[in-house]
Order: C-alpha cells, then structure tokens, then sequence
C-alpha cells in the first residue's frame, strides 16, 4: 500500500548553507544555543529548529523508508514564511526555498511533490510566483499561514489570490506561522501550539465560508493541517453563529456545515476517536495522510499507526494514505 | 420533567434597579434610555436580554414552558467586576449574591444559586466563597475563564482551589461570551461567540490539568460551560505536547488526558454527535444538563432536545438529566 504525506515540512539547504559561517539567507540568520541546539533568526522572532530539519535530500529519504512513507508533498519551514519582512526579501526567499524544491522534485520525481511559499504581503507578487511554480516548475500549491501580518485571508485585497489559486488548481495548505491566537493568552505549556494550531484552523475555515471566499470560488483546493483543528467537533456551533448574523453581501447561503466537503483536512488529530469523529464529520475523501515531518509534533510511526487503527476500514485506510492525494494532486 | 440546568444565566434585582433609577451600578449603566444594553467597562457593551429581568414567578413559567425544573442560576458573565478595585470587587460581590440567594428562597424546588466572587482579591474571593455557601446556601460560584489577563494555573489561585475543594463548592467557569480572546484576531462574523468562547474553555480546562489543579485537588468540583469547548475532540495533541515538551510537563505525573474525567461538563455542544463524542471521551457520569439559558434557542427544549437523542440511551438520559447534578450539587429533583 502506498503513503502520501501532504504535511512534511523542508528548511532549505540554502539556508543553512548560507548561514554556516556566519551569514545571512535573505536576511535571517542562524545561532546555536548553550544546548547545541539550532536557531533560526528571522526578524525579531527566533524559533527552534530539530536535527532533522537540517538533513539532505538522501537523509531525509533514507528516514521517509524506515517510516515507510513513499512520498513527501514538500512545504517549506512555517518559520520562514516571512511575511513580516520588506516584501523584496520575501519573494527573494520564497523564490530561492521553491527553486530548492522544484530541484527535489526533478531529481526525486516518485518520492517529492512540491507545495511552494509565497510572499503574502505583496499579492501581486504572491500571486506571480505562485504563477511561476504552477505554470513553470510543476509544483502542486502552496502553503500559507491563517493570517498575514494580524488580516486574515477573507480580506478583499486576497480575493485575485483566491481566483488566481483556483484558475491555476493550485491546492493552498493552511500552517500556522507567526504565532496563533493562543499567544495573545499565554506562552505556558506549549499551549500556543497544541490548542493555538486548532484554533487558528477553525478560524480560517469560519474566515474563508463566511467570507464568501468559497462561494466566490467554488473550485478553489483547500487543505486545512492538523484535521482542520476545531472546525468539525464546533461545527454545531459554527452554524448557530451564522444563524444569527446579520445579512451581508458575503453571508453564505447555506450554513457552513454545508461547506465541510468543500476542503479537505490532513489526519494529524492523534487519536483514532477523533479521526473517527473527522472522518464521520467530513467524509473519508476529505482527509489526507499528514505528519507534520520533522517536528516534535509529528506522528512518531505514522503508516504504521494507521494501519494499527480498528475503528477505520481497509477502504478508507487507503484513501487517507494515497488515493485522495493521487485524485486531488495528480501525483 | 426531573432535571436540573446547571447553565442559566440572569440579572439581579438590585442591579436592574439601580441602573433604571438612571445611577451607576459599579460604574456600568445603560447606554440610553430604552435600557436594552448596558455600558459595561471600557467601551465595552452588552445586550440585556429581556428573559435575564425575569422575576422568580415569571422565570418558574418559563421553566415549566421549557419542562426544566430546576435551574442553578447566576449572574451574566459580562457583569461580573474582577476589574474594580478589590473594595468594589467585594462590595458588588456580596451584594450580588445576597440577590441570587433571595431570588432562589422565592421558589427553593425550582432554584439553587451560583456565586459571583471578587477574583482579583483571592482572600476576599475564598472569604465570599464560604459566606455564599455556608450562609448564603449557595451551591459554589460561577467564574470567568481568565481573572484580569491571568490563567488559573497561577499559583496565586492555588489557596481558593484548596478551599473551595475543602467546602465542597462546585466552580462553574464560563467565559465572557462576546469580549474573549478572539477579539485579539478578529470581531468579524460572531467569531467571537461561535468559536471564541468554546476556545476560551478549552484554555480553561487546559489551565486547570496543565496548572496542577486537578492533580492537586483530586476532590475540587468544577464544571465547564459548552461542553468544555472542543477540549475532548483536541486532547490528543494536548497528551502529544505533554509527551515532546518538558514545559508542558511542570506541574503533572500524568499526561492531560488522565485528567479530563476530573471535570464535568454542560451539553452546550450543538450536535448530538459531539454530544456522544464528549460523553465517549470524559465518561457519563462527567455530562451534566446545561441550556445556556436564555440564549440558546433549544429544539424544542433543552430537556426536549437531549430526549429525543436516538445515539443516548436513556439511562445516560437521566444521569445529564438529574443524577449527575443531584449527586455533585446535593439537590433533590421529584418530577
């Protein structure tokens, strides 16, 4: 049985490269900790980087065999979105992270796909170099986080980027980057992440349908990662709230449980329960194989836990491992 | 019908009085002179809904319209005064639940009371704890998710903890429904209600088990609104992040799963399946019946709802019905 993974993340080579002696990759920089450990730099922010996010291409496919993971839909580091820089270094460096991919997939064309970073900011440019890696370079969509620089994605100034996106079939994945809701509370217990992540999901997919992002575009490709977080279980209560607002232009016709099937979700909710609830929720051909590589995060066996679940059938095991990702990507 | 709604929300008598007499009641008033909303603090208004200015006799009607017995009210969170000064906090506090204690003694089959208490003073909020349900008879005491920006897992609350568990007193948390966390990203769409609130209580649960609380306070009563949030459906990453993060860890021998079934929670989930997936997850015995009343148009009831459930059974019908409360709140339901 084949597995697909569409959440594994790739820090580029180029950047550590760069950054080996010292120097910068379009502005970020690189340090090493009293432990050891690495650190990105980008702007004011400093985030963690694992081991594994410096590994090769060979590494990094000799690690996907013993996970037994046939094929990574590549997506850059979340931490180098770098929305909150002059946008010439963003393009810069979405350009110089997705050329690194497009090479990834051209030397490794059964094991890599590519999802492509964007520089947010500029949505022209946001939109020319999604138009590049689509049209020119074979990538799949790409990924961005729930909001760019504190506005989220139902802003009109993103509508040419959706029409664009789903003009191209570009599938656009949404990953926190730069913080969640969670921070605005606490930075305790790796809360940020753990419930900050779903919110941040749940808020996206409320943005996007009562937006009217999903009417304006009905063929746009969504992957919400980490199951779409709270967007199932709430649903209930995500109706209520579009019962009671007020008309508007952009108010959905129909309750936004209506438009579940409209994206799709990635499996990382960790428990079988709740994969059952998703599955249930939003049907077995919206949820795709997903392990958030390499962060500490990720499924520690992802296939193999899969495979391990009762409580889902053979038929849809084989869905969520390959066969959507085949049908929505082409792969 | 036998059941007890631990989630109803009201305004009191003093307080309505005061702020049509056109005066200030704790530096919130109305804003004009239709009364339908109240200046609350900062900017900040709410909506007054004409069922929280029920007299007992009018409430008890409307109860037996909705075939709920009985109700555990307490005052609307929008209201609640953590911001005053802790002299204010503790005047409007006493005053508060005076009026709830009153109101429940005008019908005592159909009412039990919550307390409201000056967090921002946890001497005095332990103080009024033990007046309200030691002489008050109150059955513990509603609290907002978070105390003037601070999480529960502050050690500063430790001391209430211990003394609410040692009392006996059910703490029932519920956030401010409107001015929540969500309004640090957006206002839009009443993100604010339909996703900022059951966040709020997932935080609010994540606080108490991560915190320590439940561990160190095996016996403390709490109950969460909404069901807890989606603290049930996400608890799978919260046992992850307690798995890789040694600052997850601090306060905890066990992951945060382990702990989930230390807390009840209220069936304002708004889908039967999440409904069965919260009872699969924290157990049965953990759901108690909870309307959000008036603000939550049930179909047709909110006892009418959960009967007409086909995925409960109707033995765990009676426990979110009656049992569960009858049991944690020490009230008796005849029918």
């Amino acid at each position: 049985m084949r597995s697909i993974d569409i959440h594994a993340h790739l820090t580029p080579q180029r950047f550590w490269q760069a950054t080996e002696k010292g120097g910068d990759w379009h502005s970020l920089r690189r340090e090493q900790d009293a432990r050891g450990r690495q650190i990105a730099i980008v702007g004011d922010q400093r985030g963690g980087l694992p081991p594994k996010a410096r590994w090769t291409p060979e590494e990094r496919l000799a690690d996907m065999d013993s996970l037994g993971v046939d094929m990574h839909v590549l997506s850059p580091y979340s931490g180098f979105y770098n929305y909150g820089l002059d946008a010439s270094l963003a393009i810069a460096s979405s350009r110089d992270s997705n050329d690194e991919i497009a090479e990834m997939v051209k030397a490794w064309p059964d094991r890599f796909a590519g999802l492509g970073t964007l520089p947010m900011q500029d949505v022209n440019a946001a939109i020319a170099e999604l138009e590049r890696i689509m049209t020119t370079m074979g990538f799949k969509g790409a990924m961005i986080d729930d909001k760019v620089n504190g506005k989220l994605l139902d802003e009109p100034e993103f509508l040419p980027f959706w029409k664009a996106a789903e003009q191209m079939g570009a599938m656009i994945l949404f990953h926190q980057g730069d913080g969640t809701l969670v921070d605005f509370r606490t930075d305790k217990f790796h809360l940020p992440n753990s419930i900050g992540n779903l919110a941040d999901r749940t808020i996206t997919f409320c943005s996007l349908v009562m937006g009217g992002v999903m009417d304006a575009c009905p063929d746009l490709k969504i992957c919400l990662s980490h199951g779409g977080g709270y967007t199932c279980y709430n649903i209930g209560r995500i109706n209520r709230g579009w019962q009671g607002a007020p008309d508007s232009p952009t108010k959905p016709p129909m309750p936004p449980s209506e438009y579940l099937r409209r994206f799709h979700y990635d499996c990382i909710v960790y428990t079988e329960d709740s994969l059952r609830f998703l599955i249930d929720t939003v049907g077995a051909d919206r949820v795709l194989f997903g392990t958030d590589w390499p962060y500490d995060m990720e499924f520690d066996w992802p296939v193999s836990w899969i495979l391990s679940l009762e409580n889902i059938t053979q038929e849809e095991k084989e869905l969520i491992l390959w066969k959507n990702l085949e049908n929505l990507l082409g792969l | 019908m036998r059941s007890i709604d631990i989630h109803a929300h009201t305004f009191t008598p003093t307080m309505l009085k005061t702020m049509a007499a056109g005066q200030e009641w704790y530096g919130m008033k109305y804003t004009d002179a239709e009364q339908r909303n109240i200046f609350v603090k900062e900017g900040k208004i709410v909506n007054v809904h004409p069922k929280c200015r029920f007299t007992p006799e009018e409430r008890v009607a409307d109860m037996d319209q909705l075939g709920t017995e009985v109700q555990v009210i307490a005052i609307h969170t929008p209201v609640f005064g953590y911001h005053l000064s802790p002299a204010d906090g503790v005047a409007q506090a006493r005053e508060v639940n005076d009026d709830i204690a009153a109101f429940a003694k005008e019908a005592p089959t159909r009412f039990a009371g919550m307390a409201t208490l000056p967090m921002q003073d946890v001497d005095a909020a332990i103080a009024e704890l033990d007046r309200a349900v030691n002489t008050l008879g109150l059955k513990g005491a509603e609290l907002d998710t978070v105390v003037n920006g601070k999480t529960w897992d502050e050690p500063e609350f430790l001391p209430f903890f211990k003394a609410a568990e040692s009392m006996g007193a059910t703490l029932f948390y519920h956030p401010q429904p409107q001015h929540n966390l969500m309004l640090e990203r957006t206002n839009k769409y009443g993100l604010n209600n339909s996703v900022g609130v059951p966040v709020e209580d997932t935080l609010l649960v994540a606080a108490l088990i991560y915190g320590g609380v439940m561990e160190n306070c095996p016996d403390l009563k709490v109950c969460v609104a909404h069901g807890g949030g989606p603290a049930c459906f996400g608890m799978g990453r919260m046992d992850r992040g307690w798995q890789v993060r040694s600052e997850a860890r601090v306060n905890i021998t066990r992951p945060p799963s382990y702990y989930q079934s230390r807390l009840y929670y209220d069936i304002v989930v708004m889908s039967e399946r999440s409904l069965r997936f919260l009872i699969d997850q924290v157990g049965i015995e953990r759901v108690v019946l909870g309307s959000d009343y008036p603000f939550v148009g049930w179909d047709p009831s909110p006892t009418g709802w959960l009967q007409s459930l086909e995925s409960i059974t109707q033995e765990e019908k009676d426990m979110i019905l009656w049992k569960n409360l009858e049991k944690l709140l020490g009230i008796e339901t005849k029918g």
